[in-house]
């Protein structure tokens, strides 16, 4: 299994005849596939409800050091509808920014253990090379060219070495396990704010499985994966939001009053109202609606989504509404128009914020 | 080679309606000595080709480098069909050239007899006396004098010696135009002369300058950056701009592609634009044929502009697009009657003429989905993509609301933004209110050309004889 860069494009079958033709050269390989089998004889007799509810604890969780500690995940967390949404809005993300390279992720798990993938999407990310060998076979080149990718990640997320350590590290990575695929791509994603809105509070339940006295002794532990949203647009440097949300609070609600004054004080004049800042920017026709207003033209309904349907009319607005803004001289919005559109509210006020600062002083 | 000069003077009417056709050519350039197409065609006699530059909008009194106009021309090669058409389009009757002889002088001093009792008949003073003292009786032989007296004496002339006034100075003699401005497309930013600077707008900031002894107006785009493919299509789309051969549009001359300037050239006009003359303070007294003559030159130039093929997309038709010429060379300046006691001139606002202003096209990358004039603009075409409009129906209704604002002196929606204006009229089915007081006729003209059926709304060619009609009346 462990050949193919992008394994689910290769039929299981195939690999496995592959592996057969290496034979004895390759004992190695033959060991993992036996475990692969264990590891399968082990799922299905946790699965099945007589057995008794030991988790699949990896091929290495059997061969424990006195209290050394493994965790994996729960099989019923697998399921869990908020997970899966986070591993279908992941790939997504992923095969969108690897569109270019003609490559299609199918299994969060399987395809990105040995690096490969993980390569192209950090290259892609920050615009760099990583020198690796392109294709590596073997287990130990796998684990050493990964060595050398999470090194750089880690290095652009700027995560000390410790924190990584909890989360994700090559022997995680590449023994496939979900958790911590799933906080290394969170990270990522949150990282070069990804335009996804990752669901909130997404959380997997955790078998911590500690060896004492030579006994495996499993305990349960929920691990957040992501929280809630306040941090997608939080990757400038920090500025008066920033201190605004961590520190006052109890000012954030003057803030949005005074913003949905200056707004309504314009829209009023062609009969419209705003009321909640949270939602109803999100859109972008009230700043394209805004900008005509205090910039002194009619933007042409042709021009934008006046009853935008989708996400994409969204974003095509909040876009559009930016470009208005940077004719109008105004700086370039930090926030990117996915951030707005996905209804983060700190982005939204920094955009407004913007547009209050040039016009509050004018008459308007 | 045979240019178009020369087409003109041996009278190949076929060559030069060909000529006449292509936009960049213009008819009121003159030649190296500044003789007109006009002046050459008057002076060999080609009445045809004097009637077709009459009708495509030709300077009648224009002038060469020795101040003759095209009528000194006819008169003094005697021919008669000609000086009469040309009395009919207003030609100045007592021109003086630079040796202060009129076109009564020339046929006097040729014995075009015929031609000079024409001219005594229309008007031509036989007092009027030239640098040297003389008078055109003076230059004819004894019987024409004779007869030219008498003549003059019965439609009550004063006989009296009018001294030779030198008004050179005045600078209201319209020489033909400079040939080479039609020439050039791209020019260099450097050459142009910018002295002062006029205003600053949305869409740029305008320049008056000189270029090749011109005044100019030269408008600097407003852009947020200048892309190379900004300039890639400005480069393609500014040519289809110089359109020299109507007279109620008013050509770009050329243009200056340097990133990050794109510069957009074009003649100055001293009174600017209709919605200045109307609105603003320019104290020019718009009496009601004025304003009708403006519909029709108005209504001119865009049927112009539409029977073109492709058309030319994204021309806003509003007053602010409409500059107003005055076409001086049309004053008979040298009349007693545009004279007052003092010796100042007057009724200098009774020719003018409006122009389509092709330098207020909107370039394709062009403040981008912003619409500055809404009020001018029909329902559909603020919701819809100018290619999914019929564009001539579009035209047509911003037409009815110049029409009206000729009618009211009104800015229309005045009191309304922009971006209220636009919703207004685009969501909230905001229209014009006719005031009583407006005719019938013309208020029934404005709201058959603003039917909100875009296909129900006449063509210009429909409406121009509706115009000059109501002016008739």
């Amino acid at each position: 299994m462990a050949t193919s860069p992008t394994s689910t494009l290769t039929p299981k079958k195939k690999e496995e005849s592959f592996l057969d033709k290496l034979g004895g050269t390759l004992a190695r390989k033959k060991k993992a596939k036996e475990v692969n089998e264990l590891q399968e004889e082990g799922k299905n007799a946790i699965e099945s409800p007589t057995s008794p509810a030991l988790p699949d604890i990896g091929p290495e969780g059997y061969q424990l050091d006195e209290n050394e500690e493994r965790s994996m995940i729960e099989p019923q967390s697998r399921d869990d509808p908020k997970v899966r949404e986070l591993i279908k809005m992941l790939l997504d993300w992923i095969n969108d920014v690897l569109a270019d390279d003609r490559i299609i992720v199918k299994d969060i798990e399987e395809d990105l253990f040995d690096g490969q993938i993980l390569q192209k999407l950090i290259e892609k990310l920050a615009g760099l090379r990583v020198e690796v060998p392109e294709v590596t076979q073997s287990e130990q080149g796998q684990k050493q060219k990964l060595q050398i990718i999470l090194t750089v990640i880690n290095r652009i997320l700027q995560h000390t070495p410790q924190w990584n350590q909890n989360k994700w590290s090559v022997d995680t990575i590449h023994c496939k396990n979900l958790v911590a695929i799933l906080h290394l791509l969170v990270a990522l994603a949150r990282h070069f704010r990804a335009p996804i809105r990752l669901p909130d509070n997404v959380s997997v339940n955790l078998v911590v499985v500690t060896k004492r006295d030579g006994m495996l002794q499993p305990r349960r532990v929920a691990e957040d994966i992501t929280t809630t949203n306040e941090d997608i647009g939080a990757r400038f440097e920090r500025d008066a939001f920033d201190t605004l949300f961590d520190h006052a609070p109890d000012k954030l609600n003057l803030v949005k009053k005074t913003l949905v004054t200056f707004v309504n004080k314009q829209l009023l004049k062609i009969n419209l109202e705003v009321t909640d800042i949270d939602s109803q920017f999100h859109d972008g026709v009230y700043l394209v609606l805004l900008m005509g207003l205090l910039e002194g033209y009619f933007v042409p309904l042709y021009d934008f989504h006046l009853t935008p349907t989708d996400f994409d009319h969204k974003v095509h607005n909040v876009q559009f509404a930016f470009e208005l803004m940077q004719d109008a001289g105004l700086a370039k919005p930090k926030a990117r128009p996915e951030d707005v559109v996905n209804q983060d509210l700190k982005s939204t006020l920094r955009v407004l914020y913007n547009i209050f600062t040039k016009y509050k002083g004018q008459g308007f | 080679m045979d240019d178009i000069f020369t087409q003109v003077r041996e009278g190949n009417a076929f060559q030069v309606r060909i000529w006449l056709d292509n936009t960049e050519n213009d008819l009121n350039q003159g030649d190296d000595h500044r003789f007109s197409l006009l002046h050459w065609a008057a002076r060999e006699g080609r009445t045809n080709i004097v009637d077709m530059l009459i009708q495509r909008g030709a300077r009648i009194n224009a002038t060469n480098m020795g101040d003759d106009t095209a009528l000194h021309l006819a008169a003094s090669h005697g021919h008669r069909d000609i000086v009469i058409m040309l009395l009919h389009n207003k030609a100045n009757i007592n021109a003086i050239n630079e040796h202060g002889n009129t076109p009564l002088h020339y046929a006097c001093f040729w014995a075009q007899d015929q031609v000079a009792e024409d001219l005594v008949n229309n008007g031509a003073l036989v007092g009027i006396a030239n640098k040297f003292d003389e008078t055109p009786l003076d230059k004819a032989k004894m019987r024409l004098a004779n007869i030219l007296k008498d003549r003059a004496v019965q439609l009550g002339q004063d006989l009296q010696k009018v001294p030779f006034k030198d008004r050179s100075w005045l600078g209201y003699k319209t020489r033909s135009r400079d040939a080479l401005l039609s020439r050039h497309t791209g020019i260099d930013i450097a050459q142009l002369n910018l002295t002062s600077h006029i205003a600053t707008t949305h869409s740029g900031e305008v320049w008056r300058g000189q270029w090749q002894g011109n005044d100019i107006v030269a408008k600097i785009l407003a852009l947020r950056e200048c892309s190379v493919r900004n300039s890639r299509d400005f480069q393609e789309e500014f040519p289809r701009l110089r359109i020299f051969n109507n007279p109620n549009v008013l050509p770009v001359l050329a243009c200056c592609n340097q990133p990050p300037n794109l510069v957009v050239i074009s003649q100055f006009m001293p009174y600017g634009s209709l919605y200045n003359v109307l609105h603003g303070e320019t104290g020019i007294v718009v009496d009601q044929n004025q304003a009708l003559r403006f519909a029709i030159d108005i209504a001119r130039g865009m049927e112009f502009l539409h029977f073109m093929d492709p058309m030319i997309p994204n021309m806003i038709l509003t007053s602010k697009h409409i500059m107003i010429d005055e076409d001086l060379a049309k004053i008979n300046i040298d009349d007693p009657k545009y004279y007052n006691p003092d010796g100042t001139v007057n009724g200098i606002d009774e020719d003018l003429t409006a122009r389509v202003n092709m330098a207020d096209y909107k370039f394709s990358f062009h403040e981008k989905g912003k619409l500055y004039t809404p009020a001018w603009m029909s329902p559909e075409a603020l919701q819809r993509k100018p290619a999914d409009i019929n564009q001539k129906a579009a035209d047509m209704w911003s037409f009815a609301v110049l029409l009206w604002e000729l009618e009211t002196r009104e800015v229309p929606h005045a009191d309304l933004s922009p971006m209220e204006t636009g919703m207004k009229i685009a969501m909230e089915g905001l229209r014009l209110n006719i005031p009583p007081g407006i005719s019938s006729h013309m208020s029934r003209l404005i709201k058959i050309c603003m039917n909100e059926e875009p296909g129900k709304r006449p063509k210009f060619d429909m409406i121009i004889p509706i115009l000059e009609k109501l002016k008739q009346k």
